[in-house]
């Protein structure tokens, strides 16, 4: 027998991989055949000319500053450095950061099981450590609490008074002191000098396993209690940690680029590399006296993306990130049975007051909007573009081939009056099907049946082609509405979020709406998604199943293709004479100055035909509130005198402002709501439903504010709220929290 | 204790770090093609390695590396793809037209046998680098890439095969390669 020359195992044989059997056939033919043994004389010397080649090649070298993060990484940590006192806080905020990060590599890859056992996911009680759970696990205990002295006030010490109202969102940018400017951190204790090192090293299982570091949490009610006023020592350093180590991957990661590496990479990158899943911090609205802050003022939110967001993870055994549980996505992801408008207001205003369910002494408010009904055979003409996401990641089956089943079913409802065109972007963006009315059906089925994963054509950047597509065809009256299906990796052609957003917000003055549809998991980007629809006059949901895409696009669609109401804004005045202090449950991100209530040119939410929303404001009793840490009474003014009214009886005036859909001008509504001290259990159902819906986020989220809510009470709560329930959402949410016990509980050792 | 353990295994990562940072932010950069981004990659790949358990890595470590680093260099390539539309599209030739490289005037043009390798389909390219200037055998080379072993060889196979023919049929453009050849 004689051996091609051409036969791949030569070169095998050439570069010295074959075991000795196949060797020695190979040796044999080399005696036999002249052609084999050229062949092999001819691979080695290309080999050797590529080596030399290759090795010629200029040497290329990390940074000084990439090596060094690198290095110090490899070391164990020294406790110096946690005592310098200028360079001190870097180097620590450092090795934390770096250690928050690797939590998210490593849970990441641990989640994808690529190539590791899962003995980091089960502990030695078998319990489950999720996401969010495993770090406590391996922070929290140490041989004796670390002993922090704090220098100067944090972000996060400071009481609810000092919270700045108008921007409840805490961002620990570098700006603002990045991870330690805000505080000076010194750790007196060795053995907790030492966990911090055990904290950067993290992903090593053995320290999981090890009895000294794996030892049970601490109760939450101790982590929490850092956040109230007055605390310090041990609490304020494991408070340090968990912020750290829990939440604040984001911020911490791009404090940590601001020293270390901000020449080295672009804004962004860094964040995205670490973190397949982004949220913008989350920071519960803290009461506030009404004698001071009479105001409260937001803007509606009709997005429902943080529940299925929600129930991903608590379906999957574990607990949601705290800044993912919006709590006023989850109370609006379900319809409320409200009374439409009776005379021509686009919406009509219920408010509701009971006692809290999870603080009997508090009173809670349920103020409810509902967008007219708009029959199907009354809708407005639309124009529908589908910017739809066909890059590479969209392939697994929760992606692009869910909305290639789930977007049938919208088409389905449009008549000939309604025109939809597709447009894909993945590396280049096209325009895949001009747009066509709805009685050439079968043509747009095949268009989106035909699109596949990974495929790109030229043109220009995706969104401004979908943009351009929905303005060359602008239906005036109707329903113009770009419609975008993504994984949230959003970046067509404009490099960064804000030059996206800018664009976006531009887009949204031309009159065309944006809906953003979010699907898959892992690259999910929730910010960005939430940020895009909001500036483009737009909604948000997330689809992460058909069940799920009957309800967005099909249920919904009145609400998410008609807007009947635009830049609504919520404004509340609370009476000092029987408010002392009151809390806006979520909506942390729609909070507005009390000045942008009556500021036309700024944007707020929109609301659709249909839509219902709801906010709920806890409030604690005039003369009841005071235990809330306050303010000295002023030096150079009176207490504002009260007026006439504040005898009225009025617990409170709801405002509202709104622009119809092609208005620029708002309108003004208002309606005082007096307390007839109703207890909860007389509540209408959806009271009791909503206020269960809250509750679950103020137990995910491990509110302050959470007062005695627990799962049974939530479950308690919900089956009395249930009422009707024809789609059966309200059913699934109460298995939704059934399943949360297991995470919510396992968070909590002892009490 | 285990202080002078750790400084010893931070001794054995420094030397490590010192001699793959080079080979790393190379093959990075064959994915990626932009230095700076190949270089947090492989930044990235080493804070990687600091959070793993590297006692089961014993063995193959050097792979495990490779693996992280060109996930991480497809994960950027991936997402500055979308950035600059097209690009993604340029940067890799098709593997479906194997005889694109071994057209004549192309061919003219070869100065070195690496001339010759970066007109090969990528994933022969990839294999290539791998085995000559990472010096990873077929079966770390498999493991890097996810392909089988017999894979493997077929790509370093066929792009060694092409390099040389290129290079024997060219005997005026490529004389210096050819003498050493001979």
């Amino acid at each position: 027998m004689t051996l091609d020359p051409n036969e791949p195992r030569l070169t095998a044989y050439a570069l010295g991989e074959l075991d000795e059997t196949e060797r020695a056939a190979i040796e044999y033919e080399l005696l036999h055949s002249e052609a084999v043994r050229r062949a092999v004389g001819e691979i080695r010397a290309t080999a050797e000319v590529l080596r030399k080649e290759l090795g010629n090649e200029p040497r290329l070298q990390l940074s000084e500053a990439q090596r060094s993060s690198i290095e110090r990484m490899f070391q164990p940590a020294k406790r110096k450095t946690f005592f310098a006192p200028s360079r001190a806080l870097y180097a620590g905020a450092a090795v934390l950061a770096v250690a928050s990060l690797f939590l998210v590599v490593y849970l990441n890859w641990s989640e994808r099981r690529t190539s590791l056992e899962n003995t980091f996911d089960t502990d030695s009680n078998g319990r489950i450590i999720g996401r969010g759970s495993s770090p406590r696990t391996v922070v929290q205990e140490s041989p004796k609490p670390p002993e922090v002295i704090r220098k100067q006030s944090h972000p996060v010490q400071q009481t609810p008074e000092q919270v700045p109202t108008k921007t409840p969102v805490v961002r620990l940018d570098k700006e603002k002191g990045g991870v330690g400017i805000g505080t000076e951190l010194i750790v007196r204790n060795e053995a907790a000098s030492q966990s911090l090192v055990q904290a950067a090293q993290i992903g090593q299982k053995e320290i999981v396993a090890s009895s000294a570091v794996a030892v049970p949490m601490l109760p939450p009610a101790t982590l929490r209690s850092t956040a109230g006023p007055g605390e310090g020592g041990g609490t304020a350093a494991h408070s340090f940690l968990r912020k750290f180590l829990l939440q604040d991957t984001v911020s911490v990661s791009q404090g940590y680029e601001s020293e270390e590496q901000k020449t080295l990479r672009d804004k962004g990158s860094y964040r995205q590399d670490f973190n397949t899943e982004t949220y913008d911090r989350v920071v519960d609205n803290p009461f506030m006296r009404a004698t001071q802050n009479p105001l409260s003022t937001f803007s509606i939110d009709v997005d429902t993306a943080a529940y299925a967001n929600v129930r991903r993870f608590l379906s999957s055994g574990a607990l949601p990130p705290k800044d993912a549980v919006r709590i006023e996505e989850m109370v609006n992801y379900f319809a409320y049975s409200y009374t439409g408008p009776k005379n021509s207001d686009p919406f009509s205003t219920q408010v509701e007051v009971a006692s809290a369910p999870w603080k009997p002494e508090h009173r809670l408010v349920k103020v409810g909007l509902k967008g007219r009904e708009i029959a199907q055979d009354k809708r407005p003409p639309s124009n529908l573009v589908f910017l739809i996401d066909v890059s590479g990641s969209m392939q697994p089956p929760n992606k692009l081939p869910l909305i290639k089943r789930g977007l049938p079913l919208l088409i389905e409802k449009l008549t000939e009056n309604d025109r939809v065109a597709i447009v894909v972007y993945a590396g280049a963006s096209g325009l895949v099907l001009p747009s066509t009315t709805c009685d050439h059906k079968a043509k747009i089925l095949t268009a989106l049946e035909n699109l596949e994963a990974g495929g790109s054509t030229n043109g220009a950047s995706g969104i401004q082609l979908a943009y351009d597509t929905a303005i060359a065809n602008f239906i005036k009256g109707g329903t113009n509405r770009v419609i975008l299906a993504t994984d949230g990796d959003f970046n067509v052609g404009v490099t960064n979020q804000g030059e996206l957003t800018r664009l976006i917000e531009e887009k949204a003055k031309s009159g065309v709406f944006l809906s953003v549809l979010g699907f898959g998991m892992g690259n999910y980007k929730d910010s960005t998604l939430e940020k895009l629809a909001d500036n483009g006059n737009g909604n948000y949901g997330y689809v992460d199943s058909l069940q799920e895409a009957r309800k967005v696009l099909v249920e919904e669609m009145g609400g998410t293709l008609i807007t009947i109401a635009k830049d609504v804004k919520i404004q509340v005045e609370f009476n000092p004479a029987l408010v002392g202090a009151y809390r806006l449950i979520g909506y942390e991100n729609r909070i507005l100055r009390a000045e942008d209530f009556n500021d036309d040119t700024k944007d707020a939410g929109e609301i659709g035909a249909g839509h219902t929303v709801t906010a709920l404001y806890e409030v604690v009793p005039a003369g009841k509130e005071g235990t809330l840490p306050g303010i000295d009474a002023l030096k150079y003014q009176k207490p504002v005198e009260a007026s006439r009214e504040s005898k009225s009886g009025e617990l409170l005036t709801v405002k509202l402002r709104y622009k119809h859909p092609d208005g620029t001008t708002s309108k003004l509504m208002q309606f005082p709501v007096s307390d007839r001290g109703t207890g909860w259990a007389q509540a209408s159902r959806d009271f009791k439903f909503a206020s269960a819906v809250a509750a679950l986020g103020m137990i995910l989220r491990d509110s302050p504010y959470k007062g005695n809510a627990t799962i049974d009470s939530v479950l308690e709560l919900a089956e009395a709220g249930k009422g009707e329930d024809k789609q059966g959402y309200r059913a699934e949410f109460i298995e939704l929290a059934k399943t949360a016990r297991g995470p919510v509980e396992g968070t909590k050792i002892t009490n | 204790m285990k202080s002078s353990e750790n400084q010893d295994q931070g001794g054995n990562l420094k030397a490590l770090l010192h001699r793959l940072q080079g080979p790393l932010i190379r093959y990075a950069f064959q994915i990626t093609g932009d230095l700076e981004r190949s270089r947090d990659v492989v930044q990235d790949t080493f804070l990687q390695l600091c959070s793993e358990n590297r006692a089961s890595l014993n063995g193959h470590l050097e792979p495990w590396l490779y693996t992280v680093c060109r996930n991480r260099a497809l994960d950027v390539r991936k997402k500055e793809g979308r950035m600059n539309p097209l690009t993604e599209a340029t940067a890799e030739p098709s593997s479906n037209s194997p005889d694109a490289f071994v057209s004549m005037d192309r061919a003219e043009t070869f100065q070195s046998a690496l001339k010759v390798l970066e007109t090969l389909p990528a994933s022969q390219q990839e294999a290539i680098r791998l085995k000559f200037q990472s010096e990873l055998s077929y079966k770390e080379i498999s493991q890097v890439m996810g392909l089988s072993v017999t894979n493997v060889g077929f790509l370093i196979h066929a792009g060694l095969k092409a390099i040389r023919q290129i290079m024997l049929e060219q005997p005026r453009a490529n004389s210096k390669v050819l003498r050493r050849i001979k």
